[in-house]
């Protein structure tokens, strides 16, 4: 399955809010429209994994992942911060650009860490963090998967 | 929710990410490859707060869980479409269909795991 197949116009935010890193997490959970009980349960899952070691890969990008009984398929979402936010990246710069990646517990279809790879490698194309801080539309985020992302 | 609900989903999460950090598998590989963590130090790490987290529960429930938990795996499951993603035995729709099935600690009659349904 393409990248581009799993993001909707509705789970990316060109434009997140939150200033610290906590509520990043918050905001790009808000972004797969769960209730509210879900998203409480699936922030300190993802909260839990960050305590683990941080998901900011470098270069600006941080790919938060967890799989959690609160999904019954895979979901992504992608969210930017212009300004970068400090998430205790591994190159300890700033994150503009996050992906979002949940999974069920179990999945027929087994993609998760495959999706986990192609966000990955996507991500440190060295081109991508230019063509994302460019972004305009949430269109544009979709189209550079499709050009962009296996 | 029940609050005795939201532990044992938050315990069941992070047995998930502790079973992948054990199978040695592509998921190690990647955690390792892309993002630089300690597969050891983060096993360590993740079974000391289940140990905490479960000690939180309550005493009956604490108890159902460590029986469940060595012969079925997982405590809680999902039930999708009515069916028990843990046993695949269909749920009466009475609680299936329950809105506020949540409300109350439920369990699947067929495999006895906590159930909980997704919309």
């Amino acid at each position: 399955m393409k990248l581009r197949e799993l993001f909707t116009p509705e789970s990316v935010k060109l434009t997140l809010q939150s200033e610290a890193k906590d509520d990043i997490l918050k905001e790009l959970i808000e972004l797969l429209h769960l209730d509210e009980k879900s998203e409480a349960i699936l922030f300190k899952t993802l909260k839990r994994r960050e305590n683990l070691g941080s998901t900011g890969i470098g270069k600006g990008i941080a790919i938060p992942h967890c799989r959690s009984l609160v999904v019954n398929e895979l979901r992504l979402a992608y969210g930017r911060k212009s300004e970068g936010v400090e998430f205790n990246a591994i190159d300890d710069e700033p994150v503009h650009n996050f992906f979002l990646i949940v999974a069920p517990p179990l999945e027929v279809s087994n993609q998760y860490l495959p999706v986990l790879g192609k966000v990955a490698q996507f991500a440190k194309d060295p081109d991508i963090p230019k063509k994302l801080s460019d972004l305009s539309d949430p269109s544009e985020f979709l189209a550079l998967l499709e050009e962009r992302a296996p | 929710m029940h609050p005795q609900l939201t532990l044992l989903m938050e315990l069941q999460d992070l047995r998930g990410q502790l079973r992948e950090l054990e199978d040695g598998g592509e998921s190690e590989t990647m955690e390792q490859e892309h993002f630089q963590l300690d597969p050891e130090q983060a096993r360590s790490q993740l079974a000391l707060t289940i140990t905490d987290l479960e000690a939180t529960l309550s005493t009956p429930i604490r108890l159902r869980y460590q029986r469940i938990l060595p012969t079925r795996g997982r405590v809680v499951v999902p039930v999708i479409n009515g069916v028990c993603y843990g046993c695949f035995v269909s749920i009466p729709t009475a609680t299936a269909g329950d809105s506020d099935v949540h409300q109350d600690l439920q369990s699947c009659e067929s495999c006895g795991r906590f159930i909980y349904v997704l919309p």
